[in-house]
């Protein structure tokens, strides 16, 4: 699957839900393809993305969180998958490009490309609802569910490799005062 | 000698302040301010795998408008640096540290020494302003101010609690700690 293709599936079905991205192509990605205030990117922290996720739907049980990882971030910090689980937001869903690459830094494998299954370890992790799409009908259909239905959700997306079409905008601080305040005028709905 | 109410003290220090969320990776000593954490409803613990997992947590709850404080080892700091770098200092997402500190004045495992002799100028080195409390009132003196400066300069603060404020871990089991 072509990741920017799958991006536009999640963005044209958005409201007001918060999308939280991981560094580089995921980002790119959003910020080219459905850029909007409720979008938390992260620039710096590899491994940090479905963390901040778990955050914010924590901190907002009312608001629905959707995170775009990647592989080799996941990886890195793969515990955030136990901690999800024991934690078990019913907001949270947490998707991962998975094009078995480290992609921002050259396209190196990991561990995906060889043995290791994304969707394996998130079942392992005790997180119930695991789904793979296969195609982008399947995603489509994914991409449905997590925005009606109460997870966690893991989501493993197989996507190409490549580098995301367009310059990353880094306006760190002001990405960040953005969605601060987009979220923060959302009513609490209890 | 400790005061033994050193944890309640802290526990009370952290909710005065707003913070009702809380990240871990638990050691015996911050153990001892978590055992109040727990048995208090409003409060929600988070137990961590890797305490910058827990950073990462508290960063995004401050994002959706939550305080957040992440106790933990000052082994912890070691796995912490590069996400206090990355994300809290580089987006301006401030953080309360609060930091059992191994590897000092009596410690028994040489394994905790370098990381203990090394934790302030860590700390000094990410430009994260730091208390270390020897006493209970040394602690509640300086308490309510190091966190009014964290969201005043958005930014990370910690406590870094020595033996003599905790009491430090004993060898009772002659396991690793």
């Amino acid at each position: 699957m072509n990741r920017a293709v799958a991006t536009r599936l999640l963005a044209q079905r958005l409201t007001d839900e918060v999308v939280v991205t991981n560094l580089g192509q995921a980002t790119i990605d959003l910020q080219q393809h459905g850029d909007r205030p409720l979008n938390c990117y992260t620039f710096g922290s590899m491994g940090q993305c479905s963390a901040v996720g778990l955050g914010i739907a924590l901190a907002r049980p009312d608001v629905r969180v959707v995170c775009l990882d990647g592989d080799g971030s996941l990886l890195m910090n793969v515990g955030v998958l136990c901690t999800a689980a024991t934690a078990a937001p019913p907001n949270l869903a947490i998707v991962v490009w998975d094009n078995e690459a480290h992609q921002t830094t050259g396209g190196q494998a990991t561990a995906t490309a060889f043995k290791t299954s994304l969707a394996g370890l998130a079942r392992g992790a005790g997180i119930a609802k695991v789904i793979e799409p296969a195609n982008e009908e399947e995603l489509a259909a994914a991409f449905d569910r997590i925005l009606a239905e109460d997870g966690p959700f893991f989501v493993a997306v197989k996507v190409d490799k490549g580098f995301a079409a367009g310059a990353l905008d880094r306006d760190v601080i002001g990405f960040k005062l953005r969605f601060m305040q987009a979220l923060a005028a959302l009513p609490i709905r209890r | 000698m400790s005061d033994p109410r050193w944890s309640e003290h802290v526990a009370d220090i952290l909710r005065r302040n707003g913070i009702r969320l809380f990240a871990t990776v638990p050691d015996y000593i911050v153990s001892q301010v978590l055992e109040h954490l727990w048995a208090d409803r409003d409060c929600t613990v988070v137990t961590a795998c890797r305490e910058e997992e827990g950073l990462g947590i508290l960063s995004g709850a401050y994002l959706a408008g939550s305080r957040g404080a992440l106790l933990m080892q000052n082994s912890g700091l070691g796995n912490c640096v590069n996400t206090l770098a990355s994300l809290n200092t580089a987006a301006q997402i401030p953080v309360v540290l609060v930091i059992s500190h191994r590897g000092d004045l009596g410690e028994f495992n040489p394994a905790q020494v370098p990381m203990g002799q090394a934790t302030e100028r860590i700390l000094a080195a990410l430009d994260i302003r730091c208390v270390v409390p020897h006493t209970v009132d040394e602690l509640e003196a300086q308490a309510d101010g190091l966190i009014e400066l964290a969201y005043t300069r958005s930014l990370p603060v910690a406590f870094l609690l020595p033996a003599d404020l905790t009491g430090g871990r004993p060898d009772l089991t002659r396991g690793e700690g």
